[in-house]
């Protein structure tokens, strides 16, 4: 028998419930090299990056009206920094966060 | 009422099918195993078996065809050989780490190159560490026994692994043996309906072979490798089952002959098993003191039982239908686990390895009485000269 930590518990065959808006099992943005940065300014909406993002990482806050970013799942493929009409959208170099490295509550 | 008929291994693994109510076949042609699909389809189309038949367009689709519909609750049957088999490698491990219990069906054949028609081990045996159950026919009987007995084995619960049920191409898939087809109703008491705790369903929706983080990969690894270890019970219970219900007498792992009080023994699985025991029967009218031991099941590999069984003896020839190129021993791959079954033993007896019935070839009488010769000498001598003969090929004897 082993002895496998509750925190690192995998289903059998990493079968996962689904659909879900989100997987916490497979948080992807720990992938990236760049970010896409917005200027809520510049944006008109678009919703280009929302349309062409493969990851669904971007979404319309239709409260505050404007686009906002999932940093969890962002790969950062930057799809939608060539997409965007208004160069409201950049990129970032991913290690230029103001308060140092922290993206991941489990980082590995 | 039970009957008897004259079968090939691929015809007798066609029927074992169709008493398994399997629910999806996928084919792909590539001889010797193409005629199970002959047989299958013919009996879809004839109305004996309900089934959709699909034809896939290679390996690594009829693979991912059955993979799919598997897991969607269905009983699958494949099947492949040779360098159709190596096509589909890539599938294996997500198949085994998903824990879908597909059943292949592997008529071995050499793999290339630059062709070759014949039968050898090589081909399933390069596949054998991905976490699927797998062992070897003598015989269309066996065939057929097994393709029940491994849908049994895997789709078990504590199990859930795919499994390759391989016989050896043309000497089984091809010559037609002894057949017993036993009624339906011993079959249904034998083997439950096909059941997935996790199916794909559209009431209850799940994600299978989604992508894993890396801190993941160890525990999936573990999973499996914890089925490998689950499943020899599980074997055991299936191996009763099956002799209790069809009047079989299989056992489990490994099955002996004639091994009251003999000094060596040769260690064989497939085919090539029947002219081996021909082979002991006469050198033993002659008094030489040999049995053989046969092999039932390569994974999970019977570790404990190997041992208990070659223990007693003073030299073991281990024959080889595969090859291992610059491996340990120099010769093919049941070497390797065999030493390291007896390696704990007190008393270990002397072991080589022979390479035969490569390529295709028969193994002869004549090469089974070589071989006995040779473990005479390591008796006589007290030790293993080589750990691999090439038989026929050996420049000294």
């Amino acid at each position: 028998m082993f002895n496998i930590p509750k925190e690192k518990e995998v289903p059998l065959g990493c079968i996962t419930p689904a659909p879900v808006t989100e997987q916490p099992m497979m948080i992807t943005g720990n992938w990236r090299e760049y970010r896409p940065v917005i200027d809520q300014e510049k944006c008109n909406l678009c919703m280009n990056c929302i349309v062409y993002c493969p990851d669904a990482c971007w979404q319309l806050n239709e409260a505050e009206d404007e686009v906002v970013w999932n940093a969890k799942y962002c790969k950062g493929c930057l799809i939608c920094v060539n997409e965007c009409t208004t160069e409201a959208l950049s990129k970032v170099y991913e290690l230029d966060f103001a308060d140092g490295v922290v993206r991941l509550e489990k980082p590995f | 009422m039970a009957k008897e008929m004259v079968l090939s291994g691929c015809a007798a693994s066609a029927q074992a099918a169709k008493y398994a109510k399997v629910d999806v076949v996928c084919s792909y042609p590539i001889r010797p195993y193409t005629a199970l699909m002959m047989e299958l389809a013919k009996m879809v189309a004839n109305g004996e078996l309900d089934a959709e038949f699909i034809h896939g367009e290679g390996e690594h689709a009829q693979l991912s065809v059955v993979l799919g519909a598997a897991a969607a609750g269905a009983r699958v049957l494949t099947g492949s050989s040779g360098v159709g088999v190596t096509y589909a490698f890539e599938t294996y491990s997500p198949i085994a780490g998903g824990r879908v219990p597909v059943q292949m069906m592997i008529a071995d054949r050499a793999l290339d190159p630059p062709g070759d028609f014949g039968s050898e081990h090589t081909d399933a045996m390069s596949c054998r560490d991905q976490g699927w159950i797998m062992g070897w026919a003598e015989n269309p009987q066996e065939a057929f026994d097994n393709c029940l007995i491994n849908y049994r084995i895997g789709e078990d619960h504590r199990v859930l692994l795919p499994q390759f049920v391989c016989q050896d191409g043309y000497f089984v898939s091809h010559i037609p043996g002894k057949v017993v087809l036993p009624e339906q109703s011993q079959v249904d008491e034998f083997l439950p309906p096909y059941k997935l705790p996790h199916p794909l369903d559209p009431k209850h929706p799940v994600s299978h072979g989604p992508q894993i983080r890396p801190d993941q990969g160890t525990i999936m690894d573990l999973q499996r490798a914890q089925a490998m270890l689950d499943a020899p019970a599980v074997i055991k219970e299936a191996i009763e089952d099956f002799n209790r219900i069809f009047g079989r007498k299989y056992s489990p792992f490994v099955e002996e002959y004639m091994t009251e009080d003999a000094e060596m023994a040769l260690f064989i699985m497939g085919a090539h098993t029947m002219t081996a025991r021909h082979a002991v029967k006469h050198l033993r009218s002659k008094g030489v003191k040999i049995g053989l031991v046969k092999l039932r099941f390569v994974r999970p590999w019977p570790t404990q039982e190997v041992a208990e069984a070659l223990s007693k003896f003073k030299a073991v020839g281990v024959i080889e239908t595969s090859t291992s190129y610059g491996g340990a021993m120099r010769g093919g791959n049941l070497l390797h686990e065999v030493r390291a079954s007896l390696y704990d033993l007190p008393q270990r007896p002397l072991t080589t390895s022979f390479m035969a019935g490569l390529g295709g070839e028969m193994v002869p009488l004549k090469e089974f009485y070589y071989m006995a010769d040779i473990l005479s000498k390591m008796i006589k001598d007290g030790k293993a000269k080589k750990t691999v003969y090439w038989v026929g090929f050996e420049a000294e004897a």
